[in-house]
């Protein structure tokens, strides 16, 4: 025991201490604006303990990048916290083809404390909203005719400039109930007996580009057996 | 010095014997991703539960950058990510010529971890505009990619 005494208090001596970053919201909701192209987000914590050591960070999603603020002096990240410090989490979100609601995490690995998960809960404004996206015939059906249904948010209307269908089998028409505001495209499966899809694209004069090309497709159906 | 040498070499090569004699006894350490049914998430699967299931009805997507698609995806996946440097339109194209006529009752969607996201917002965009409709099922994997690499269903 005499002998290991020395070894035991070098492995001890090496122990990290118990520390803790605390933050005052691990989620945070935020609603931008329909032409936002990213967001940020702050998570602010303070150190309490011994301190705390962050060994890893990251947001497992190429559309989000997280960094620790303050940095250190050299403007490299500052992984080292000592007790009382506080600083932020900074996470900025791009939001390219999002629509609605979208979540997204950034993971923080601490030493001696469970990993913490920061998750940005972003709402993007659904100016059109199509309903449904897709319409099916089943295979040797009557192909009845059959509708989409388009409706814009109140706030920004958005006038369909064009629609153009990619297979002549699936005949449409579009129908403007309030201008800027209400649309239908109605349209029908003249051969039922091949399975096949077809696609209107659907052009807007939406000042933002995710609203401004739309699709929406039309499905002749395998019957199963 | 000498006395703290002695002892530390002697914890080595015990915990080396114990290290190679677990080895040897019970194999190599197991690294597949845990998974309880009964633990997930809406809409989550575990492997096991997919591995049950006709092959031929699963149409796997990945839900990684186009890079790690390319470099290491399922072999017969599709893409279909929420990066902003693809067109969402062009997926959608992509994934219709594939599931439309003839849907494969199941899209189980991967991503390169649980916290990744990217599988959830993708199954919700497939669900909601293709799935209901045309009467698939859409399905996150539990533990995405690194679960396939840990069974070896990936390289």
């Amino acid at each position: 025991m005499k002998t290991l005494l020395p070894f035991l208090l070098l492995v001890m001596s090496g122990l990290p201490s118990m520390g803790a970053m605390k933050f005052k919201r691990e989620r945070i909701p935020v609603t931008v604006a329909p032409d936002a192209k990213e967001v940020m987000v702050e998570f602010p914590f303070t150190v309490d303990g011994d301190g705390a050591k962050v060994l890893s960070y990251d947001a497992p999603c190429t559309c989000l990048s997280a960094r620790i603020e303050p940095l250190n002096p050299d403007r490299s990240a500052r992984l080292l916290w000592k007790p009382g410090e506080s600083g932020k989490v900074v996470g900025k979100f791009e939001l390219g083809n999002f629509r609605g609601t979208v979540e997204k995490a950034i993971v923080l690995k601490l030493e001696n404390q469970k990993a913490v998960q920061l998750v940005v809960e972003v709402t993007i404004p659904e100016l059109i909203k199509i309903s449904p996206v897709t319409q099916r015939w089943e295979q040797g059906s009557a192909g009845e005719e059959k509708s989409f249904k388009i409706e814009i948010h109140k706030d920004h209307p958005i006038t369909i400039k064009n629609v153009r269908g990619t297979n002549p089998n699936f005949p449409y028409e579009l129908i403007e109930h309030e201008a800027g505001r209400s649309y239908e495209i109605r349209c029908k499966a003249l051969d039922t007996k091949t399975p096949g899809f077809g696609m209107i694209r659907i052009e807007t004069d939406s000042l933002y580009t995710r609203f401004k090309r739309l699709q929406i497709f039309q499905v002749v159906q395998k019957k199963k057996p | 010095m000498k006395t703290i040498l002695h002892p530390a070499a002697w914890m080595f090569t015990l915990s080396a014997f114990a290290a190679g004699l677990t080895w040897l006894i019970v194999g190599p350490p197991d690294r597949s991703v845990p998974c309880v049914d009964a633990e997930l998430k809406e809409g989550q699967v575990c492997l096991a539960t997919v591995r049950e299931w006709d092959p031929a009805e699963i149409l796997w997507v990945d839900a990684r950058p186009r890079a790690e698609w390319e470099k290491s995806g399922k072999e017969g996946s599709l893409l279909f990510n929420d990066d902003q440097k693809e067109d969402w339109n062009a997926l959608d194209q992509e994934f219709m010529a594939v599931q439309a006529v003839e849907p494969r009752e199941n899209v189980v969607i991967y991503c390169n971890s649980e916290a990744c996201g990217s599988s959830t917002v993708v199954a919700e965009h497939l669900r909601q505009g293709f799935g209901q409709m045309l009467g698939f099922k859409v399905w996150v994997l539990h533990g995405g990619w690194k679960a396939l690499a840990a069974e070896g269903l990936v390289e």
